[in-house]
């Protein structure tokens, strides 16, 4: 865009902005007139180039139509080819082109000195990376998300585990999914959901668990409602800690106390037996049962009898219930009728709920042993779906395996054999890879947070494309104690300013979305693929660049770890003529697509769980494919839409109705489980009298780094808050907007008050969202986590709400 | 405070502290009476119906006192009490006559786009909500929206698209009440794709094509025709209801097709030399 244009349009919107009911400059679109240059005079869109992109936000998953002008991002479109949005948008995604024109972006590579930073050059950038990795290549961790492209986390994890033979590297989504993976193999044997959207399209009941998908995963929801407005009977029940938006819209509301989820689905399970309506046919053929052992318990537990299991499962009287979970014994009556009736299709929503849970494991698995032990599973319609935060960690972290513990395609560092397979699809000598898992996200930040003479051994830490210094739990122990070690090194990979690179010692400008090529995995297993449409900003530079130039100057160096077998570079990639084109040079970078060489690599890794990939130009004409892809016989390929389910998956066997291909018993069966109920690990008391729960509102993704650069969402929603039952106000004396401090035993933060807003939690219960970083909530959370996943629990802890001007009433 | 000899100083600190108590008592006792009690979140403040002044009718501007069977012939009923304030008369011609000559004006149609403009973030985005929103049920949003309405100096503008639930899912609304005043500007360089401002004609007289996108606009009335369509965007012609019978879409803006040179069969094979014309 040429320099005129830009003023007209800056002075054009200016004047549009002049005399509106909001004046907000930033909001407005400029607007023609006949006197202004005809050449300028915008034509009816034929200078706007559009093209297929998955949406930068949640794990929804939506497919967008970006229009491109000038080599700038103008326009967003919903894909009306997408299966997954079928055309729509929710307010984040249509405002998503924004994301790349924040006036702050970071545009140079940053190196710490004193209190500031300084400008420096890529190449000095990544040689101090290489070097503080060479110095102690053990005492370094890379931090990850579920936001990176499959070919950023495969970089990532070949450079770790392959290459340095370090298996600390964990990513974000250990905050955010990690029970739901424990939960499906504890199951099934193999990790993500055997259903898919279209269970939304066919299901007569919905429950949402936990979950606010009315401003979590609009699109999704309204998948639903808008059935319901077109005349279908569509029944939603919200079974929640607090009134949201989904239980605005839902049919039944049943307001449970924290951690009350554990309870009502083993009321279920209970009526289920005591009525005889579970269904029989189903459990005999399909389904063993499984509980943890009473001394050192395992994610797969032990074999127990369905006697067994119906002795344990009897305790669970909805009377019983009523007391743990506080829902009325006749609703848990009226859960267990809907499960006890075949005619009905019922499907399962979960997201951050369950998983957020010191017993995430535990719940996830009763969930999916609700469904299974009722047979509401494997038709449309009937399917227990978890879903995913972020628009990848389906993608990058469960398949790709970028997790402490994991190799790609769901092998664990622990097997040899997995070990010896990956090793030799990366032709590395053997005995390469590190047989100890890594540090697990909350370890890992412990032991760069400490001093190194009280035994916290990691030094440098890497992290790339997340926010931790917003987002982790117990912020006071977990991260803010950095800022006194002055011998840790962190690195942070960012897009903006944030609350992690606020402590960073060398902050690494990235390119973002479609500056790059990039491929997504989102919650109902659909591999997305995108090309780059528009430069990233300055020096902004892809991550996955980052990586191979990281290993290229360790390679360079001399570090071994950087060679294969025949002493070649781990990610070479070599042009027609068997030359060596130099990607780790940038201007070199987009001589070839590297993504597709990386993901045609990847792609050998996911046959071994049966989650097959398609080739890379499969996806390119796709709006994504749900894996398993598999070849046809005319060569054309087919995805999967329901899995384990005879009628759909290709890996069952013609004529059988279900196979669990990986169940843990090796017989084909899934697992029933029975998990006794525990109390959460920290109660309101007199001290700390309120329930904290945390999360995410409609107008903000997670930490807010990319929308509240957004005018259009941040006037929507400018800030944090707490939100407050009128009577826990009213008897502290609290106003509608009154800022306030919110304390636990960890930390505290200030905040305004919203009674009765948007979400309307009980007495005794507040929430807060955690998306603005001048506000930060996680100072307050509590980092106790679930023993299989690891993953904290965001979603209770004690709290105090005092006045901040006065003294505690 | 307490620097005086000590004889005095036991009864001086009773009376003192007990002035205190006293002191503070009463501020707590007349806080308590003027505002101990939350403000409910609702549309009371900085929200266009503040405005309207108390009036006998109804108190609560949004809701309708129910009242008994008996009392409802003598009762006065109306939406709001600024509505029943204001006297009703039936106009004697409809504002909205079919069969006027329409000329639309340029004037009205720049001043129609630069409003619409300031609500959307690029052409072809969700409109973001210009007003205080009470309710967030979509039959709050679907009372006015629906077919449009005009009141005294405000408009609500008819959907474009067919009945979609959840509305806030798509169109931002302004700040909640309590953060009204949050200060929520934030600098970003991105510049919008611009309205167009017609679409082509291929001779002068043609019927222009459509110059955006059908997709979420498919009730053409919403802008261009009816009582609350955008002025100086009317149709010249409203008793002409089947807009493309004339007017074609763009199969590019519609994500038919990508925008590439259309196929078509080979042209004819014709022979370099063709036989020689009859004399």
């Amino acid at each position: 865009m040429d320099s005129k244009r830009r003023g007209f349009l800056k002075s054009a919107a200016m004047a549009a902005a002049s005399s509106m009911v909001l004046t907000d400059a930033n909001l407005s679109l400029p607007v023609l007139t006949a006197e202004d240059d005809p050449a300028a005079l915008p034509s009816d869109g034929d200078a706007v180039s559009w093209n297929k992109a998955p949406c930068r936000f949640c794990g929804t998953g939506c497919h967008v139509q970006v229009g491109v002008q000038d080599g700038r991002v103008v326009a967003v479109a919903g894909d009306k080819a997408a299966d997954v949005n079928k055309g729509l948008l929710c307010v984040k995604g249509y405002h998503v082109g924004g994301i790349l024109y924040g006036k702050d972006r970071l545009t140079k590579p940053l190196l710490r000195e004193g209190d500031g930073f300084v400008e420096i050059g890529w190449d000095q950038a990544i040689d101090i990376v290489a070097k503080r990795i060479m110095q102690a290549p053990e005492r370094f961790a890379f931090y990850g998300s579920g936001q990176w492209t499959i070919p950023e986390g495969y970089t990532a994890q070949k450079l770790m585990k392959g290459g340095l033979g370090n298996n600390h590297i964990d990513p974000n989504a250990r905050l955010c999914m990690a029970s739901a993976v424990t939960g499906f193999l504890a199951t099934y044997g193999v990790d993500e959901p055997a259903g898919c959207y279209d269970d939304l399209d066919a299901c007569d009941v919905l429950i949402t668990w936990g979950n606010n998908p009315a401003e979590m995963h609009p699109v999704l929801f309204s998948r639903v409602t808008d059935r319901r407005s077109k005349g279908e009977n569509v029944r939603i029940i919200d079974i929640a800690t607090r009134r949201t938006r989904t239980t605005d819209a839902a049919n039944d509301y049943l307001q449970m106390a924290p951690h009350g989820d554990v309870a009502i689905a083993l009321g279920i399970m209970n009526q289920l037996i005591a009525n005889g309506t579970y269904n029989k046919d189903f459990v005999d053929k399909h389904c063993a049962f499984r509980s943890l052992q009473s001394t050192d318990p395992t994610l797969q537990g032990e074999a127990i009898t369905e006697d067994e299991y119906r002795k344990r499962i009897a305790k669970y009287t909805p009377e019983h219930v009523e007391e743990l979970s506080g829902v009325p014994a006749d609703q848990i009556r009226m859960l267990g009728q809907l499960f006890g009736d075949r005619n009905l299709k019922i499907t399962s929503l979960w997201c951050m709920g369950m998983n957020q849970h010191t017993m995430g494991t535990a719940v996830n698995s009763l969930v999916h042993g609700v469904h299974l032990l009722s047979g509401h599973f494997g038709r449309p319609g009937d399917s227990p779906t978890s879903l995913t935060g972020q628009p990848s960690a389906c993608g990058t972290v469960r398949e790709v395996g970028t997790l402490a513990h994991a190799l790609p395609g769901g092998r664990l560092v622990a097997k040899p054999e997995h070990r010896a397979q990956c090793e030799e699809f990366w032709n590395l000598p053997a005995g390469r890879i590190n047989p100890t898992p890594g540090y697990h996200t909350v370890k890992m930040f412990d032991q760069f947070t400490k001093p190194a003479e009280d035994g916290g051994d990691i030094d440098t830490l890497f992290v790339q494309v997340t926010n931790p210094g917003q987002t982790l739990p117990n912020l006071n122990k977990l991260f803010n104690d950095k800022e006194k070690l002055k011998d840790k090194f962190l690195i942070v990979s960012e897009v903006y300013p944030t609350a992690t690179t606020r402590l960073a010692d060398l902050i690494l400008p990235a390119a973002m979305w479609v500056e790059k090529n990039g491929i997504y995995g989102n919650s109902e297993r659909r591999t997305q693929q995108w090309f780059k449409m528009v430069d990233p900003p300055g020096q902004a530079r892809d991550d996955t660049w980052m990586n191979i130039a990281i290993a290229h100057r360790l390679f360079e160096l001399g570090h071994e770890g950087m060679k294969d077998k025949d002493g070649e570079f781990i990610f070479a990639i070599k042009d027609d003529n068997g030359e060596e084109i130099p990607i780790w040079e940038f201007e070199h970078y987009y001589d070839v697509n590297v993504d597709k060489h990386l993901f045609e690599e990847y792609r050998q890794f996911t046959t071994m769980k049966h989650k097959n990939l398609a080739p890379y130009d499969e996806y390119v004409q796709a709006r994504g494919l749900r894996w398993p892809v598999v070849e046809q016989e005319d060569g054309s390929w087919r995805e999967t839409r329901f899995r384990f389910a005879g009628f759909d998956d290709p890996f069952v066997a013609a004529g059988q109705e279900f196979d669990f291909y990986h169940s843990t018993s090796g017989d084909g069966r899934a697992q029933i489980w029975f998990h006794d109920y525990q109390p959460p690990p920290e109660v309101p008391d007199q001290e700390y009298p309120l329930w904290l729960c945390t999360g995410r509102v409609l107008e903000h993704w997670h930490t807010g780094t990319m929308t509240r650069r957004l005018p259009q969402l941040n006037r929507a929603m400018p800030t944090s808050y707490i939100e407050m039952n009128m009577d826990d106000a009213r008897e502290q004396n609290i106003r509608q907007g009154e800022i306030v401090v919110l304390e636990s035993r960890r930390g505290k933060t200030e905040l305004p008050v919203w009674i009765d807003g948007r979400g309307r939690p009980p007495r005794g219960t507040v929430f807060v969202p955690f998306f603005d970083e001048t506000k930060l909530v996680n100072d307050c959370t509590l980092d106790e986590h679930d023993p299989f996943s690891k993953q904290p629990d965001y979603k209770k802890c004690a709290v105090r709400v005092r006045k901040l001007n006065g003294v505690s009433s | 405070m307490n620097d005086h000899a000590p004889p005095s100083r036991t009864t001086r600190l009773t009376s003192l502290s007990l002035f205190a108590v006293i002191v503070v008592a009463l501020i707590g006792y007349l806080v308590g009476l003027s505002d101990g009690v939350p403000i409910p979140n609702g549309i009371e403040a900085g929200s266009a119906s503040r405005q309207q002044s108390d009036d006998a009718v109804n108190k609560d501007d949004h809701t309708i006192a129910a009242i008994s069977y008996a009392e409802i012939p003598g009762s006065l009923t109306g939406p709001t009490a600024a509505f029943a304030k204001n006297p009703v008369r039936i106009p004697t011609k409809s504002d909205y006559d079919l069969f006027e000559k329409i000329e639309p004006s340029p004037a009205d149609k720049a001043e129609s786009s630069r409003i619409r403009s300031t609500r959307r973030a690029y052409n072809g985005a969700p409109p973001i909500i210009p007003h205080a929103i009470q309710g967030t049920s979509d039959s709050a949003c679907y009372a006015c929206h629906s077919n449009g309405i005009k009141m005294t100096g405000m408009k609500a503008s008819v959907m474009s698209h067919p009945f979609l639930a959840n509305c806030t899912q798509c169109h931002a609304p302004p700040p909640p009440t309590p953060f009204e005043n949050v200060p929520a500007s934030v600098e970003n360089d991105f510049a919008g794709l611009a309205a167009p401002q017609a679409g082509k004609r291929a001779f002068p007289g043609a019927p222009p094509t459509i110059p955006h996108s059908q997709w979420m606009r498919e009730n053409c009335d919403a802008c261009h025709g009816g009582a609350n369509g955008w002025k100086g965007m009317e149709t010249t012609h409203p008793w002409r209801t089947n807009c493309t019978q004339c007017h074609a879409p763009s199969a590019t803006l519609d994500q038919a097709v990508v925008a590439t040179s259309a196929p078509m069969l080979p042209p004819p094979a014709i022979a370099s030399t063709g036989p020689a014309s009859p004399e």
